[in-house]
């Protein structure tokens, strides 16, 4: 079994930094029980209430929790995202806006605030989740600009993880669930590589639902704030969710590909529009969580 | 001289005799080789006509593929026809080159038009790797709708139209890479999403 899930190409990433290898340890203690508890369930969403234990994800047991809130503007350095015809990157935008917010919860709120980025640099996906580990996140934010092909295309969304689950993937998730009572002392970083890679590529199972929640009251915020049209609460298979053991999701503030709207990215005062609005779904998730 | 002369018969005989030995090895290669080349011939003809649905159409069969409408943020079919066989690896690149060329009618084409497909290799396990150059990731600024878009084109214009292809890996350069422009994990083997679709 094991060595069938090692032969697919999602078990043979190489990793380089030490981050990543650190963020694999934490997640055994942070993420390995509850998302093994998971498993019992479905990945439907709908099929998740009541099945995330007692000691489940940090979120579930009350506000007071929540200490950290990392916030991730996306791409950066060489990797400029997406493109407005007017020249505006997405990269400049995301951290724009990633900083108003992290202004924001600073000013109103008791949460560390770690950014992925603060100035502009590259940083690799995996290291963007490995620094939400690392800082014990219990809350990820990434922000970015949307870009489709169609000129037209236009509006917010708010995603979250979307595991994009093949029958190898079930395959991998029977096998946990058969093995999860005694999966923790099985966790052994340098005998069982495999078996590692496979929680480290899951972390954010655990979190779906609350994820979901999230996005929900985000995307709710956006709207109504920015004037955008209203594109939901969606999922996808993103790679920066993916490796994330907390609740997380994806913002995608209106179309740098959409002249119009880019004209509205480019503006302060569009920006720190969508801050707010992350801001103030982040506090409704809050309350909502104690 | 007549030392000579003996040795000149005894030349000619020789002469002679090798010609009679090359006569019968003709002969010989005539009969068993124009043999096999009749049984060669017969092979060529069977053979094919053992995958009869290629020969039904000529050569060619009908692929869908992916586009994107200026109207609404669904994948679209379009049909072409693309030259059958041997192996749905062959025909499968095939399919992604026409996906490549893009719409024949006003569809948007997901992917760019520079993108090119190194190769295409498809598992016993059902498993397809597709190997795209690297101006598949260069020439877009992906947002992430284009990039959801440039993959489960790619995707299901595999995973769609050939039965032995269940899931895809997407590589580029021959390694396996994060995401295409910053979004979509590529790590994962995706299976068709027809939710993106339009009906």
């Amino acid at each position: 079994m094991l060595s069938d899930a090692g032969s697919i190409p999602a078990a043979s990433t190489s990793f380089g930094s030490s981050d990543v290898l650190n963020n694999r340890k934490l997640l055994t203690r942070a993420a390995g029980l509850p998302l093994l508890l998971f498993f019992a369930g479905s990945l439907s969403v709908a099929g998740l209430s009541g099945q995330v234990p007692s000691q489940g994800p940090p979120a579930a047991r009350g506000a007071e929790r929540i200490k950290t809130v990392v916030i991730d503007p996306g791409h950066g350095g060489i990797e400029v995202g997406a493109k407005g015809k007017f020249g505006n990157l997405e990269k400049e935008i995301t951290l724009a806006v990633g900083l108003k917010l992290k202004a924001l919860i600073e000013k109103n709120m008791a949460f560390n605030v770690v950014m992925t980025r603060d100035r502009d640099v590259d940083v690799s996906i995996e290291n963007r989740s490995a620094i939400a580990n690392n800082h014990k996140a219990d809350i990820f934010i990434s922000i970015h600009a949307n870009g489709a092909l169609q000129k037209k295309a236009q509006g917010s969304e708010t995603f979250f993880l979307n595991l994009n689950a093949t029958d190898e993937e079930t395959r991998r998730l029977a096998y946990l669930e058969n093995n999860s009572s005694q999966l923790e002392s099985r966790i052994d970083p340098s005998s069982d590589d495999d078996l590692m890679m496979i929680l480290w590529d899951m972390a954010q199972t655990a979190y779906i639902r609350e994820s979901s929640r999230l996005a929900e009251m985000v995307q709710g915020e956006l709207n109504a704030l920015l004037g955008t049209r209203n594109r939901g609460i969606k999922q996808a298979p993103f790679k920066v969710l993916a490796g994330v053991a907390c609740p997380a999701i994806l913002v995608e503030a209106a179309f740098l590909s959409n002249p119009e709207e880019e004209k509205r990215l480019a503006s302060e005062q569009f920006q720190a529009g969508i801050a707010d609005a992350i801001y103030r779904g982040l506090a409704r998730y809050l309350r909502s969580v104690t | 001289m007549a030392e000579e002369k003996k040795a000149g018969i005894s030349r000619r005989a020789f002469v002679l005799g090798g010609l009679a030995v090359a006569l019968v090895a003709l002969a010989v290669l005539f009969y068993t080789g124009g043999g096999r080349e009749e049984i060669r011939h017969i092979a060529e003809t069977v053979l094919p006509k053992a995958a009869p649905s290629e020969e039904e159409t000529g050569g060619r069969v009908s692929v869908t593929l992916f586009f994107l409408s200026d109207d609404d943020d669904l994948l679209h079919r379009e049909t072409r026809e693309i030259a059958a066989g041997p192996t749905p690896a062959d025909e499968a690149e095939r399919a992604l080159e026409e996906l490549i060329k893009g719409s024949e009618k006003d569809y948007l084409s997901p992917l760019p038009p520079q993108a090119r497909v190194r190769q295409v290799f498809v598992n016993k396990d059902g498993t397809a790797y597709v190997d795209f150059g690297k101006e598949i990731m260069e020439k877009f600024s992906y947002g992430s709708s284009s990039e959801l878009a440039a993959v489960y084109a790619v995707v299901n214009t595999l995973a769609v139209n050939f039965r032995p292809i269940k899931r895809v890996v997407i590589l580029v350069e021959g390694a396996e890479r994060e995401t295409l422009g910053g979004h979509v994990d590529l790590s994962r083997p995706f299976a068709a999403n027809l939710a993106l679709v339009a009906k």
